[in-house]
């Protein structure tokens, strides 16, 4: 009898449509609410190759390719009925699951979900301070959690110079006498976690106390970085949001979501000040990352500085 | 003292849930149409030994809603989402408290007040 346990809930609607399970030798699987039998939802799992469950945790795959590429072709059917405690009991199922197109999402579905946790918030509140989380899912972190350091270094380095040309963007909109003299320093930031125990996450803090000036500038970078990423998954939103403000901002902008793409990996943040009321969220997939880093591109090229 | 439309858990809905206290429109899939009662049933009322490793008993007790009509829409692709029909529900003062429950979709926690009447504000859209 095979069990598994869940490990993460990828998508939630009146109940967990989606989650990410483990077995006892650490093997991966997909689960998907399918039906309700007896008044208890039945779900579809297969086993899942790391890579490819990694790339559709990205947004890089989609459910259906990801449920039909199971390992051996093995497929199951499990009920949340507590009946194996915290486990599931998987019962093997016989017959092609590509025969099973009612269990099967359509082409194309795409994993857009990611259910809140309130860790940024939690530290920011603890800390005293604007805390900025973020969660990256390059290939090497689809067997076990871990991230090239030229990945990381990589991205910290394209992460602060962002927020430093979004403080710059926004001092310049000050008044002459608020205006600080150098808003990029008010927006440096300091890691804080190098990587939290069970995966590759990274808390950063502003490295300025919360009472001086700096984490006011940072507060208001950070919403306007918060307003890039949720225009990302419009392209000519995005390049037209860009508009109104200075290249370099734009160039930053454009050197993260290119090196995301480079990476194959999403990018996921959270953050907070002591005094939120909720954590801000944000973030982009690389398939989004690369097709906004081509836009930005092409729209360089039409309009030259 | 506010008394919800089911009985919730102590610390239920979360401080950082909001009170709903402005007009808002929200998303929901329902079976019947027009929608009836049990269309807004939690989780919970509809399973009450029901329990998944990482889920709130808050959470559960909760209805889910969107904010933006495109992300239910994208649901309906799932496995058996199919059926059921959106319906538009007009949020107003005394509706409860509402909390975003998703990073990147609209998707919110919604726990009613007993006394709103969510059928009288109901639209299939």
């Amino acid at each position: 009898m095979k069990t598994i346990r869940p490990t993460a809930i990828l998508d939630y609607y009146d109940g967990v449509q989606i989650f990410e399970g483990r077995d006892a030798i650490g093997g991966h699987y997909i689960g998907v609410f399918v039906d309700v039998v007896d008044k208890v939802d039945q779900y579809l799992v297969t086993g899942a190759v790391p890579e490819r469950l990694r790339q559709y945790r990205s947004g890089l795959l989609d459910l259906r390719t990801l449920l039909l590429e199971a390992p051996g072709g093995e497929w199951y059917l499990t009920l949340s009925d507590g009946s194996g405690g915290k486990e599931f009991i998987l019962k093997p199922q016989s017959g092609p699951l590509i025969d099973k197109e009612d269990f099967l999402p359509l082409p194309g579905l795409l994993l857009d979900d990611d259910p809140i946790d309130d860790q940024a918030l939690r530290e920011a509140r603890e800390r005293h301070n604007i805390v900025f989380e973020f969660r990256v899912q390059p290939p090497e972190a689809a067997a076990a959690p871990r991230v090239r350091a030229d990945t990381l270094a990589g991205l910290l380095q394209r992460l602060q110079t962002l927020l430093k040309c979004a403080g710059e963007s926004v001092a310049r909109e000050m008044p002459p006498s608020q205006r600080p003299a150098d808003a990029a320093a008010l927006c440096l930031m300091d890691v804080a976690v190098p990587a939290a125990p069970d995966s590759f996450r990274v808390l950063l803090e502003a490295a300025a106390p919360l009472d001086t000036f700096g984490p006011r500038l940072l507060f208001r970078s950070l919403e306007r970085v918060d307003a890039l990423f949720a225009a990302a998954a419009d392209p000519e939103q995005a390049v037209e949001l860009l508009k109104p403000y200075p290249p370099s901002l734009t160039a930053a902008y454009g050197k993260l979501l290119r090196f995301l793409d480079e990476q194959q990996t999403s990018l996921w943040y959270a953050w907070a000040e002591p005094t939120c009321r909720d954590a801000s969220y944000s973030g982009v997939s690389a398939a989004t990352a690369g097709r906004l880093s081509q836009e930005l591109e092409s729209a360089a090229v039409k309009t030259p500085a | 003292m506010l008394i919800y439309r089911e009985p919730l858990p102590e610390d239920c809905p979360p401080e950082t849930a909001e009170e709903i206290d402005s007009p808002r429109i929200v998303y929901r899939r329902v079976w019947n149409a027009p929608p009836i009662d049990d269309d807004f049933r939690s989780q919970r009322a509809e399973n009450p030994g029901k329990e998944f490793k990482g889920v709130s008993e808050c959470r559960v007790r909760g209805l889910s809603v969107f904010v933006e009509r495109e992300d239910l829409e994208t649901l309906l692709k799932r496995p058996n989402f199919g059926g059921g029909q959106i319906v538009q529900v007009a949020l107003d003062n005394g509706a409860g408290a509402i909390e975003h429950t998703s990073r990147h979709t609209s998707h919110h926690t919604w726990w009613p007040l007993a006394a709103y009447d969510i059928l009288a504000r109901c639209q299939v859209t």
